[in-house]
């Protein structure tokens, strides 16, 4: 595997839809290329950081008890 | 009014996903009191068309696909190009980042405020804030994520695609205007 083809599978690596042949595949290219490895560290970084910023809302207790007014 | 048994269980089962319901109907409508109209007429709704709804199937994407289509009907009429965005051309921030010398990459995203990341989701179009927010914020499978959208993986795949790199370039922006990046490689990420 050369780093193009590895660079274009961050996205399904990230998102944990990678089989288990290419995950195998692209870990051994990131062990041997660590300017892969530090972007690959980069995507991952970027989506945990959209993940943490946007899951801290949640719905008021106020609506929560509506709701469970309006639907129980 | 005495409610079934079923229909209660069915409702108890389906608050449990309020909170994911009740994000992403935030970031889609950007308003917190729109935001609880749509979550309430989803509820309504799919307590209305409970039968459609197969046990042990995926309930929390059933729920989010009858949210984010309440969205698109309120949402039509609006003009093509506020909904999704143009071929930009790549835009790697990593790649970026080292161009202008901040290095290490990582510590810009260390710098970015909470509330910048969350704008830069907003300020996607609504057509590739869905995706991201059900396989970034919600870790959806691209095939559920598909499920709930009603397209191919691929369409999935495409405007996650696209929608990260919009997101990369408005964080980017965003490092510039607050300083963390100094364009044109003046150097080192700034340190507290
Ligand atoms: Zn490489």
């Amino acid at each position: 595997m050369n780093c193009n083809d590895c660079v274009e599978k961050f996205d399904r690596y990230v998102d944990r839809e990678l089989n288990n042949t290419e995950v195998l595949e692209l870990k051994l290219h990131l062990e041997g290329c660590p300017p892969c490895a530090d972007q690959y560290e980069f995507q991952a970084s970027l989506k945990r950081l959209v993940k943490v910023c946007c899951d801290k809302d949640t719905a008021p207790a106020a609506f929560r008890e509506k709701l469970r007014q309006i639907l129980l | 009014m005495a409610e079934s048994p079923a229909r209660t269980a069915f409702a108890e089962e389906a608050l449990t996903h309020l909170d994911v319901l009740y994000r992403g109907a935030l970031r889609l409508t950007r308003d917190p009191d729109q935001a609880q109209d749509l979550v309430q007429e989803a509820y309504l709704r799919a307590l209305r068309y409970q039968h459609s709804y197969q046990p042990g199937t995926n309930m929390k994407a059933w729920l989010f696909a009858i949210m984010r289509n309440l969205f698109w009907d309120r949402f039509k009429g609006s003009r093509k190009e506020d909904v999704s965005l143009d071929d930009v051309g790549e835009f790697v921030l990593y790649d970026k980042l080292r161009d202008e010398g901040a290095k290490p990459e990582a510590d810009v995203l260390d710098k970015l405020a909470a509330s910048e990341v969350v704008e830069a989701v907003e300020k996607l179009p609504p057509l590739h804030r869905e995706v991201v927010l059900l396989v970034d914020v919600e870790g959806f499978s691209y095939k559920d994520a598909a499920q709930t959208l009603g397209v191919p993986i691929g369409t999935v795949m495409s405007r996650l695609h696209r929608a990260r790199q919009q997101l990369q370039r408005s964080l980017f922006d965003y490092a510039v205007e607050s300083g963390i990046v100094h364009r044109n490689g003046t150097g080192q990420v700034p340190q507290p």
